[in-house]
């Protein structure tokens, strides 16, 4: 958690001060960038990028990647929320500091400096990151830094955002490039390479050589021609150069050189991949007034409109267009085999409509990303997804609606079966099962909120009751709660919402499984604000938690009735004495000690029973007296009787004794 | 068989009856005038017996037995005399013989009836100190427990 260290400084992960009074213009590459320093000596300069609110950080990346040190990469070292320059809350990745300005991309790099100091370092930082399975997805020329004095350039941050979220168009594979910015995925090696390509043509050339296309104009290009034609077109690179990048511009990913083959650039001319360019349709396929020649375009045009697109394949339009003028029977075959029975099903909801088209567009283009209800996607990029759709704007509902749907109808492992020779199909269905479980969990710790915290390791916790605070970590949480619970308004609800449950649910083992189900099975009130304090009492516990007299005065009322509970009036008295020294305390594992001991609660259930029998033989008593005065009647005339009867007797003997005495 | 059944049980008091009578009867035969003294000393204890009604007779037998003690001294005269029918009649005919004798059956019958009305009093004195003594019980467990207090007794 960070702490205030002063007036323009502040600390991360304890370690790290952030000056905001230094900030790195262009360093951050599209994000706010801060000078940093290692309180603990590191000798390397650091910054600190600011991430975006609502784009969650990539933390296995940075799980990955901390502390490795890799030469020509500003490796991420850690990350952590602090005050940012406006005195709101923002998460920061601390990483290298690049070693200079930006690259300068207006005007044409030879084509040596562009191989020996652009893509032999590039490349060389590749293979350190593909050995420990990562990806950069941030190549592009206003990434790519280089001292002043020159020498191989270093690779810019690209952690604190979702992968590729910041890439143009132009520098991303079309399968990635059709894609929401959140929703593209960790993607693999090969889409770095392809990115390092594009950087490549734009050094060489010293401009962008689709310069004033939008992004939908580059996308259409790209998937109309392929990716070096739609790039390069008439422009003439250096031999090795074009050999180089015509290689890493494939269409298929598995065709482009690896990393470790381009730091060898002779080599890798020599090993190029021959590809073939799409096959080209006699006649173009015309839909709403769009061409397409061919079936990765086709693929394309249908998923944009599911419902005209699954019209298209009940008709049997698409079918004929592949046979008659694509000439690949084989492809329509397939897409009859596998879609009938959803776009029959599909008559009378979306749902299967967009499971149809689909279906449809795995088979045209295996290289496509699943497309579902008009939306691009890749099954890992799920979850930042999942977050820029909570955002507020327009279309955030719609958005979060059609991810609920896809993950309720497991439809990437539908999507991942039909191509099962580019991805692992066991993974992908394992992973959409299991995100179907998070969602249908229910209670407070499923839904989508879990899924969101889950898929999102590094998101900060949304809850309404932290307003101003970011919480990342499990054991910054109580903290935060503590703080939070010093506004009045934070007191009206509960100190566990849905939000935070859901947050602790994903980033805790399965030990507090029983506490997050007693939140919301609808036991009652009495029972849920147990088990909120049993819940806050374990973390507290597990993560050493300073103490919390607030937030323990806040869960405590809410478990007002544990101490009413109580029958014995001196044993609650005493409750509510040591209720209030705990509190005062602050440590909630001893409050849960003394509101959940069931055995002195069995004790004084116990001692309940014993008084109740006791006040009813005293009722019962008290009304046989009332009612006695006949029997003590008799009692008494039966006693006075034998008294008198004894008086007699007692005369008879002192006469005799007398007499004999006489 | 049947008229066997249908017979009634011989009643204990009237073989007692029968036994009193033939001691009486007895005791006449052989002294009339040792039952002449008996019977005017212990007049009050045999007039006690035939009105007292009650199961025990408990009144009888407090008069009788305090006639007893107040005549056994003029009986023991008598018996030490020659026991004849004029020292029997001497004793009767002595005021302070049979009235001591008859005070003290008096005695007797006055106990009989002031010793029931004392019972009572100390019995109604005990319960009404039970009474308080479960009513603080009472109030403890109510205060102690948190129990509702008794109901009032019904109108």
């Amino acid at each position: 958690m960070a702490k205030p260290g002063g007036s323009a400084e502040t600390l991360i992960a304890e370690q790290y001060a952030v000056d905001l009074a230094r900030p790195l213009p262009d360093a951050g590459a599209g994000l706010p960038a801060y000078a940093a320093i290692d309180r603990r000596g590191g000798a390397a300069p650091l910054m600190a990028v600011q991430a975006r609110s609502g784009a969650p950080l990539r933390a296995r990346m940075i799980a990955a990647l901390s502390g490795t040190g890799i030469e020509g990469l500003c490796a991420p070292v850690t990350c952590g929320p602090a005050p940012g320059p406006d005195g709101r809350m923002a998460l920061f990745v601390i990483c290298q500091a690049p070693p200079g300005p930006r690259l300068d991309a207006t005007r044409p790099w030879s084509e040596a400096v562009v191989i020996d100091e652009v893509l032999r370092p590039v490349a060389t930082a590749l293979d350190r990151l593909q050995g420990r399975h990562v990806t950069h997805r941030g190549i592009r020329p206003n990434n790519l830094f280089r001292a002043v004095n020159g020498g191989p350039v270093t690779l810019g941050a690209a952690w604190a955002g979702p992968p590729a979220a910041l890439q143009p168009a132009l520098f991303e594979p079309p399968y990635s490039a059709c894609c929401h910015p959140a929703g593209r995925g960790d993607g693999a090696i090969a889409d770095d390479v392809y990115a390092l390509a594009v950087t490549l043509i734009v050094l060489a050339l010293g401009r962008n050589p689709l310069h004033g296309l939008d992004d939908e104009a580059i996308l259409q290009r790209k998937l109309e021609l392929g990716s070096h034609a739609a790039l390069l077109g008439t422009e003439r690179l250096p031999p090795l150069l074009g050999d180089l990048v015509r290689g890493m511009l494939a269409e298929d990913p598995d065709h482009r050189p690896t990393p470790i083959l381009l730091t060898q650039p002779s080599v890798a001319r020599s090993r190029r991949v021959a590809t073939r360019p799409p096959r080209r349709a006699q006649w173009p396929f015309e839909t709403g007034g769009t061409e397409v020649w061919n079936a990765r375009g086709l693929a394309r045009v249908i998923a944009h409109d599911p419902s005209q697109g699954a019209q298209l394949l009940r008709n049997g339009a698409v079918g004929n267009w592949l046979r008659r003028s694509l000439g690949d029977a084989a492809a329509a075959t397939r897409i009859e085999d596998v879609v009938p029975a959803h776009a029959d099903a599909a008559a009378g909801g979306p749902t299967g409509e967009s499971l149809a088209v689909m279906r449809a567009a795995a088979v045209l283009d295996p290289l496509a990303p699943l497309f579902w209800h008009g939306r691009a996607l890749w099954p890992d990029g799920i979850g930042p997804l999942l977050v820029a759709a909570a955002q507020p704007g327009p279309g955030g509902a719609a958005d979060a609606a059609a991810l609920e749907e896809l993950i309720s109808t497991e439809a990437a492992a539908s999507w991942a079966a039909l191509r099962a020779e580019r991805c692992d199909v066991a993974l992908v269905r394992q992973e959409a099962r299991q995100n179907r479980m998070w969602l249908r969990l229910s209670g407070l710790e499923g839904g989508m909120p879990r899924l969101c915290y889950t898929l999102n390791p590094l998101l900060p916790c949304s809850s309404p009751l932290l307003d101003g605070q970011t919480v990342v970590r499990l054991p910054d949480l109580v903290p935060a709660l503590e703080r939070a619970a010093a506004r009045p308004e934070a007191r009206r609800l509960n100190a566990v919402d849905r939000d935070i449950a859901a947050f602790i649910a994903a980033r805790s083992d399965t030990n507090l499984a029983h506490e997050l189900v007693g939140l919301g099975n609808g036991s009652g009130e009495g029972r849920m604000a147990m088990a909120r304090l049993r819940l806050l009492a374990q973390l507290q516990d597990r993560f050493r938690c300073p103490p919390c007299p607030t937030l323990a005065r806040w869960v405590t009322e809410e478990c007002v009735a544990p101490p009413n509970e109580w029958r014995n009036r001196t044993r609650r008295r005493q409750m509510h004495e040591r209720l209030d020294a705990l509190i005062a305390a602050g440590w909630l594992p001893a409050l849960v000690e003394l509101v959940d001991d069931a055995q002195a609660r069995e004790a004084d259930k116990a001692g309940l029973r014993h008084a109740e029998e006791a006040v009813r033989a005293i009722d019962a008593e008290l009304a046989a007296l009332a009612t006695g005065a006949g029997r003590r009647t008799a009692a008494a005339r039966r006693l006075g009787h034998e008294i008198a009867a004894g008086g007699g007797l007692t005369a008879v003997v002192a006469a005799m004794a007398l007499l004999c005495l006489a | 068989m049947k008229a066997a059944r249908d017979r009634a049980p011989p009643r204990r008091g009237a073989s007692l009856l029968w036994f009193q009578g033939l001691l009486c009867g007895a005791l006449i035969a052989v002294s009339i005038s040792t039952a002449l003294l008996l019977a005017a000393l212990l007049l009050p204890g045999l007039a006690a017996v035939l009105l007292d009604r009650e199961p025990g007779r408990p009144v009888a037998r407090t008069v009788l037995l305090f006639g007893v003690a107040a005549s056994a001294a003029p009986f023991t005269r008598y018996w030490e005399s020659a026991h004849t029918i004029d020292a029997a009649l001497g004793i009767i005919g002595d005021p302070m013989a049979l009235g001591i004798a008859w005070l003290a059956a008096g005695f007797g019958w006055a106990l009989t009836e002031f010793a029931p009305v004392a019972a009572r009093l100390v019995l109604e004195a005990a319960d009404r100190r039970r009474i308080v003594q479960l009513k603080a019980e009472r109030t403890a467990y109510e205060e102690e427990w948190g129990l509702p207090p008794q109901e009032p007794a019904g109108d």
